[in-house]
């Protein structure tokens, strides 16, 4: 586990960063058009009109949050700057910016996903910051290594992280006591072994799973167990890929048992659209869950909160998944200077954690370690404590391309249709001809 | 000379009038004016788009990039993918039950509604109540009625101790839960079409028929049946081309899952472009819906055309 007290470095994050940056711009770049540089910039001559596409800051309290709280922040600083903002999903994501990449009008600054990055950076949709003396060396002061690698390309840093969100194993540990439990499983066979025990049957009706993995995307569960089987998505330059090697038929082999021979779940027992998730109300005695199940359980039964307790998935190794929201500049936004003040207030301290706050998630910058809402949310801490065992999906520049086949070939491996190794096999087939294209 | 010319153009047959009268001119004109805006708006987002299609189906243009010309790869991508194969077949199956079960279930209720029930209008307002409802928000009612936990289809079946099921989850079950929903939304303008031709049948036809002593199943289908015909013909294939377009439903309620299960041609044109960014293939695929769609069309107006 990582030593949180070794991320106390008293560093000013990215108001810091964005200080070094400058002068690293400064001093490579002397063209102010694109230079992006604010260092010798008064914000009263920062002006322009630039457009945001979020897929954070959701719903009536996000947008009151964004536009009541923080922007008018934003505004006293830069009076001439003028924001117009676009909220989206990130299941509509793709769809907006696909049709702003058609239509020519791309939003000057886009948060976007972990995986989506290269994507955009490799067809010139996106800003590289490393011009602008945003380098991978100065974000690493502020950010763990993987995180920073989530947000370049090609040696080019082409999104700043805001927050992250992990896939972590959660165990009710009031449920595992009953059963004699004292800790949550430290290996798959645990797993395997307390899932069964503390799976509830009724005659042939589940009334509580012993692990619950369908409530969450069937591609980042695999992912999961991937990585804690010790596989990886892809081979290490991203030209082929690696998930169909024995870690991921391993990796898939167990979610299908879990479901069919051991049965500590059965399909559609526990689904995305139910209110509460099965580990707040009991259903499920333990589960693979988003970090931000701890907000969830603070709004519906709070004193659950007490009995949860998070874990590793173990395998070979442990293994954790995180994605991400970044923020991300257009490469032809006609305000640059303008997009590249926002983005650095949207990826500042205080900022960041408002957004975090609002989410549930996992602040990405380091100093932010030690606020009162990190130290309040237990799930947060110890994803944090265990970002040295996360691993991002993504790699390629096909990666959007490719990703949306996952859970149609996980499912079919569940549903028994294939075996995991056919399942993998076909999805790899699929995965190298989009290689091959791109 | 002139008295002879004079002769020789009264002989000569009379000269076709082309020119018509100052007034018909100026009625043509703004005849001319008036359908100017639907002529522009169909040329701007109507008749460029489908050619662009075509065009795009031959590219391999991603959005992001310069379209390439590949010609024919998309089509036999398309024949080749499996996905796309299993997405036509479900379409097929959906258009083929959905079709005809809502078009007998709106018939009926059409027949039985212009019977002077009383809370009449009640009655056409409820059944065509989906219809102008939005379908996500008519999804999302489904998503819970059936939801395998707290779902009204499962308590209702649990009355009668049948055992519930994994509805939008179950591969066997999900087509089938879909092609229910899609049944149900699509009675109301089935419903609404047949009342107003039920309204145009001749009293006339029913008063001789009881006279004959015919019974009322006997008069549904010796009168009913065939004066609504044409009727039934122009509902058929408006449905076939609203049942192979089916995309909202299944965006709500499965995207096409579980594994592939109910995935739709229109579907797999929107995961191309959306999810893919491969507007060429997208577009290929568009092709192939617009083939099908075309031939489901001319052989509907082919039978009507036999009907007249």
């Amino acid at each position: 586990m990582i030593d949180t007290r070794h991320l106390r470095r008293p560093l000013a994050g990215i108001a810091s960063l964005a200080a070094a940056s400058l002068v690293l711009a400064a001093c490579s770049s002397g063209d102010s058009d694109t230079s992006g540089s604010l260092e010798d910039v008064d914000p009263d001559e920062v002006s322009g009109e630039i457009s945001l596409l979020t897929p954070i800051f959701e719903g009536t309290e996000g947008q009151k949050l964004l536009e009541d709280e923080l922007l008018p922040q934003f505004y006293a600083e830069y009076p001439n700057v003028k924001v117009s903002v676009d909220y989206t999903t990130y299941g509509n994501l793709n769809e907006k910016l696909t049709t702003a990449a058609v239509s020519g009008q791309v939003p000057d600054v886009m948060l976007m996903g972990v995986g989506w990055i290269e994507g955009f950076a490799a067809k010139d949709f996106l800003a590289d910051m490393s011009d602008l003396g945003l380098t991978q060396d100065v974000l690493l002061e502020s950010y763990e290594p993987t995180i920073v690698e989530a947000g370049m390309y090609d040696g080019g840093v082409y999104g700043v992280p805001i927050m992250l969100d992990t896939r972590i194993g959660i165990a009710r540990m009031d449920i595992l006591e009953e059963a004699g439990y004292d800790a949550p499983p430290a290996t798959w066979d645990e797993l395997i072994e307390m899932s069964e025990a503390l799976t509830v049957r009724n005659g042939g009706t589940l009334e509580r799973a012993g692990f619950d993995l369908l409530s969450n995307d069937s591609r980042q569960v695999f992912e999961t167990f991937l990585f804690s089987a010790g596989g990886a998505l892809f081979n290490e330059d991203n030209t082929a890929p690696a998930f169909n090697e024995q870690p991921g038929i391993d990796a898939l082999t167990l979610m299908t048992e879990l479901i069919n021979t051991y049965k500590v779940e059965d399909i559609g027992f526990a689904s995305t659209d139910q209110a509460v998730h099965p580990l707040i109300n009991g259903r499920a005695a333990m589960g693979l869950s988003h970090n931000n199940l701890w907000t969830q359980a603070e709004d519906v039964d709070p004193e659950i909160l007490q009995h949860m307790e998070p874990f590793l998935i173990t395998g070979e190794q442990p293994g954790m998944f995180f994605g991400g929201t970044f923020a991300t500049r257009s490469a032809n936004s006609s305000s640059p200077e303008a997009a590249q003040a926002f983005l650095e207030f949207l990826t500042s301290p205080d900022i960041a954690l408002a957004a975090n706050e609002q989410r549930g998630n996992v602040p990405a910058l380091k100093e932010l370690l030690e606020t009162e809402y990190v130290e309040s949310n237990r799930f947060v801490q110890f994803s944090l404590e265990n970002l040295e065992y996360a691993q991002r999906e993504g790699g390629p520049a096909s990666w959007l391309e490719v990703r949306g086949d996952f859970a149609p070939a996980i499912e079919s491996a569940l549903l028994q249709q294939k075996t995991p190794e056919e399942a993998l096999n076909d999805l790899a087939a699929l995965v190298e001809s989009t290689l091959a294209r791109s | 000379m002139a008295t002879t010319e004079k002769l020789a153009r009264a002989d000569a047959p009379p000269r076709k009038m082309n020119k018509t009268s100052p007034a018909e001119r100026k009625l043509r004109r703004t005849g001319w004016w008036m359908v100017t805006p639907s002529l522009i708006h169909i040329g701007i987002f109507t008749t460029i788009p489908v050619i662009a299609t075509f065009v795009l189906g031959f590219t391999d243009y991603n959005v992001l990039g310069s379209p390439n010309w590949i010609w024919f790869d998309n089509y036999v991508e398309i024949f080749q993918d499996p996905v796309f194969r299993k997405a036509t077949w479900n379409t097929i199956v959906y258009t083929f039950w959905t079709v005809p079960v809502s078009m007998a279930i709106a018939l009926v209720i059409a027949v039985a509604l212009n019977t002077g029930l009383k809370l009449q209008k009640w009655y056409r307002t409820a059944f065509f109540l989906p219809q102008v409802t939005a379908t996500v928000a008519i999804a999302m009612v489904w998503l819970w009625i059936f939801n395998p936990q707290q779902g009204l289809l499962n308590a209702f079946l649990g009355l009668f101790g049948i055992p519930g099921q994994a509805w939008l989850v179950d591969p066997e079950w999900a087509l089938w839960s879909v092609i229910l929903v899609g049944a149900w939304q699509g009675i109301g303008i089935k419903m609404l079409i047949y009342i107003a031709s039920l309204q145009n049948v001749d009293e006339s036809l029913y008063e001789a028929a009881s006279m004959d002593g015919a019974s009322t199943v006997r008069k549904f289908f010796a009168i009913t049946v065939p004066m609504l015909k044409p009727a039934t013909f122009f509902v058929l294939v408006i449905s076939i081309i609203n049942a192979f377009q089916v995309f909202d439903q299944i965006y709500v309620l499965t995207n096409g899952g579980p594994a592939n299960a109910t995935t739709m041609m229109t579907y797999e044109v929107y995961r191309a472009a959306f999810e893919k960014f491969r507007m060429g293939l997208a577009s290929a695929q568009s092709v192939v819906l617009f083939a099908f769609l075309l031939v489901m069309t001319l052989a509907g107006r082919r039978v009507t055309r036999e009907d007249d």
